[in-house]
């Protein structure tokens, strides 16, 4: 039915736009906060809530409150009871907390995400929402064909012939079947029955550590927060410890009692494990947390670890100074600093092979191998004087040569005139005609790179600078000078 | 490999003998004692040695305990060329710093500076290569002062650290007193490197104002030759006073001795111009 027939028929209808990234975002926002139950926990993609606009929505056949969501509790019912009945609290308890915040929900369990979905959308009475152990046969036996998530062709069919019951399929031979709608049907039956895996595809890739703590009273005050922290981070720690690994990330997520999450992280540097020094470092974060109305869950999970190097803090290395060792709390000194500046602002200066003098230093993340000793002698012996300070990108200067050739006799940078005294040069440095471009083209094979001619100059204020001229000199053509001089960087 | 100044094997206590000798009035042990009472024993605690020579005898002579004091806070300001301009970026001032940083212990050095946009000059690796392993360094950036000082306290406060160096154009007093207790407190230096100068700071154990003097060509052409700088130490608390209002130096740093020294008075003044001419003649 169109818009304007509906609007014909009931003229006060009320009608929204409708909002597909905005729903999403909801989901979403439902999928995190049933993190709370198992890490598990993915978007059903068979729903309308992935979709990116209206009309896609539409066509798959749900928008809105068609969305799903996906949960598998294996090995997660225990905290709310033994074997059936914690199964059967942890539904009532999602759907209790869900309709608490007026979403109305649905939830069925069962062995299969298949029966689930089916049970939660077509089941009739409120007893057949929970499935027990291998029981999906029987309980699905009763319920209509829509349930089994086909495409729309195969179930127009399939009402055609009158197979309306899931039931119906169970006598019919496979052969046949799979001959007359291909193999979905008969995939579908069988991921629903259990006889085929379907595996769920997590929305947050869950962590292989993780520790929560959940709260009989709602919690607020920083200094608990903390306190919590600190308990999880010991539980956390004794995990890493018996796998042998270190945490590179730590994310602590804080359910709030109005239904929302809060989450930070920490990065470090190489694996640690090492409590006293991983709180510190969450202690720079806890105070960005809002505990709203109060945190009745913690979740503190590791989504990054890595191998443990078997390495003692306690033991410093007198004979390996520098960052290399790590053991002189350098490391953990960047990662404080990486913490409140930016991992992109603590950084170590690495060599790259190149003549172009703004290619030789890289800044690299604190936990890459530093450069080896004495590389940088090596390259700056290699090379002529090298200034002491480099400008991030050369700047244009206007300057005056007697001689096209020759250093210049003056230059003007940043509306300041340098009258130049001494020069050294020039040094040819040519571009590396074996790399592409920064547009991506790579030069053609013909032409000759460009080079750069460099000269140091000295200014009769006694100031030293390094200039260069892009290109050799050349006749001007209509009217354009060929070569520009451009001022790279200051000596010492 | 650097070449040492000789000065460096003469032993502390024959350096403290002829001190002792020398001032032996009773206005130098006061001030000798009142110094110790103010610096309370915290770098011996740490087990560095108080202060590291700069490897210029006429310099290290006025400063106390005969060279830079590793537990304090040292200023280093570009300052304005004989035109009265001062540069954006000055490399001469940053030269002058590498040398100190190069004189201080094995470990890491923590280098804080402000982001300044594309027109950002850094630090090239491999000139400061000259004074120091550049895979000693540990760079980093802030977007605001207050993270500036603050990331060079925590440095200062790290054991496995060298020396800090902070660059920025901001003159805090609190932050620079902040400082100079964290430095005095764990033993290790700090450094403020100023492109302009700033407003003087009364906190700082030393302050030196560095101005790129012309360097000294092959007779009879017109190369750059070795760098040199114009020093002035504006300021020297806990040291020998000397004759001068400001005493200054002229400074040449020569990249393939790796070695500075002080310029011989009679090659840097009218005389010696003459003595350049002559030898042109």
């Amino acid at each position: 039915m169109r818009l304007a027939d509906a609007r014909a028929l009931l003229p006060d209808l009320v009608t929204e736009a409708g909002e597909p990234q905005a729903d999403l975002r909801l989901v979403e926002a439902i999928a995190g906060w049933c993190d709370r139950y198992t890490p598990w926990v993915a978007i059903d993609p068979t729903g309308g809530a992935l979709a990116p606009d209206v009309e896609t929505a539409c066509s798959a056949g749900g928008f809105g409150g068609d969305a799903g969501l996906l949960l598998d509790v294996t090995g997660c019912t225990h905290l709310f009871g033994e074997g059936e009945s914690g199964e059967r609290a942890l539904l009532a308890d999602l759907v209790t907390r869900l309709s608490r915040r007026d979403l109305s929900c649905r939830a069925a369990m069962a062995d299969t995400a298949g029966a689930a979905w089916a049970l939660a959308r077509f089941a009739e009475r409120q007893a057949d929402l929970f499935c027990p152990a291998r029981g999906q046969r029987d309980a699905l036996a009763a319920l209509p064909v829509e349930g089994l998530r086909l495409e729309p062709p195969i179930l127009e069919t399939l009402l055609k012939l009158g197979l309306r019951r899931i039931g119906d399929l169970y006598p019919m031979p496979r052969g046949p079947l799979v001959r007359r709608f291909g193999d979905q049907l008969l995939r579908r039956v069988d991921q629903a029955l259990g006889t085929l895996d379907e595996p769920i595809e997590p929305r947050r890739l869950p962590p292989a550590f993780r520790t929560r703590l959940a709260f009989a009273e709602p919690i607020g005050r920083a200094e608990d927060i903390a306190a919590a922290t600190s308990r999880l981070l010991a539980a956390l720690c004794r995990q890493f410890e018996q796998a042998g690994v270190g945490a590179r990330q730590l994310e602590i997520a804080l359910y709030r009692v109005d239904g929302s999450v809060d989450r930070t992280s920490i990065g470090t540097s190489r694996p640690n494990r090492d409590n006293p020094k991983l709180m510190k470092l969450f202690e720079e974060r806890l105070g960005q947390l809002d505990a709203g109305f109060g945190v009745e869950l913690m979740i503190l999970s590791a989504p990054e670890v890595e191998a443990w190097s078997g390495t003692q803090d306690a033991l410093p290395d007198q004979d390996s100074p520098g960052i290399a060792s790590g053991m002189d709390g350098t490391i953990d000194l960047a990662d404080r600093l990486a913490l409140r500046l930016g991992a992109e602002n603590v950084v170590r200066l690495l060599t790259r092979d190149s003549h172009l003098p703004e290619r030789v230093q890289i800044a690299a993340p604190v936990s890459s191998s530093p450069a080896a000793e004495g590389a940088w002698r090596r390259i700056a012996n290699l090379k002529n004087a090298r200034p002491t300070r480099l400008l991030q990108r050369p700047e244009l200067v206007e300057v005056t040569a007697f001689v096209p050739d020759d250093p210049p006799s003056m230059f003007r940078w940043r509306r300041h005139a340098h009258r130049i005294v001494r020069a050294d040069g020039p040094e040819r440095i040519a571009d590396e005609w074996w790399r592409p471009r920064p547009d991506g083209s790579r030069p053609p094979a013909a032409t000759l790179p460009p080079v750069r001619d460099y000269y140091r100059v000295e200014d009769d204020d006694g100031g030293r600078f390094w200039l260069f001229r892009d290109g050799p000199y050349q006749p001007a053509a209509n009217g354009q000078p060929t070569a520009r001089w451009f001022l790279h960087g200051f000596c010492a | 490999m650097p070449v040492i100044s000789p000065n460096v094997f003469a032993s502390p206590v024959s350096r403290a003998v002829a001190a002792n000798d020398a001032a032996a009035s009773v206005p130098a042990t006061l001030r000798e004692k009142v110094r110790r009472l103010e610096r309370a024993n915290s770098v011996q605690r740490s087990g560095r040695a108080a202060s590291v020579k700069l490897g210029i005898p006429a310099i290290d002579s006025l400063l106390p305990e005969g060279g830079l004091l590793t537990g304090a806070l040292h200023e280093i300001e570009a300052g304005p060329g004989p035109s009265g301009r001062v540069a954006p970026h000055d490399g001469a001032a940053l030269g002058f710093a590498a040398h100190l940083l190069g004189r201080f212990g094995p470990g890491t050095i923590l280098w804080c500076r402000r982001a300044a946009g594309p027109s950002d000059a850094m630090p090239y690796a491999p000139a400061l290569s000259s004074w120091f392993e550049p895979a000693r360094l540990l760079m980093v950036t802030a977007r605001r002062d207050e993270d500036l000082f603050w990331a060079m306290e925590e440095g200062l406060r790290c054991p496995g650290i060298a020396a800090v160096l902070g660059e920025t154009r901001a003159s805090d007093p609190t932050a620079g007193r902040r400082l100079s207790l964290a430095a005095e407190k764990n033993g290790v230096p700090a450094l403020l490197l100023r492109a302009q100068p700033g407003a003087p700071q009364s906190v700082c154990a030393t302050r030196w104002r560095i101005v790129s003097a012309p360097s000294a060509s092959t007779p009879g052409l017109t190369d750059v030759g070795a760098a040199r700088w114009r020093v002035e130490l504006r300021r020297n608390r806990f040291g020998t006073p000397s004759a001068d209002e400001i005493p200054s130096w002229l400074l040449e740093w020569n990249d393939e001795t790796h070695c500075l020294a002080v310029v011989p008075q009679a090659l840097h003044g009218p005389a010696g111009a003459r003595f350049e001419e002559r030898l042109v003649g």
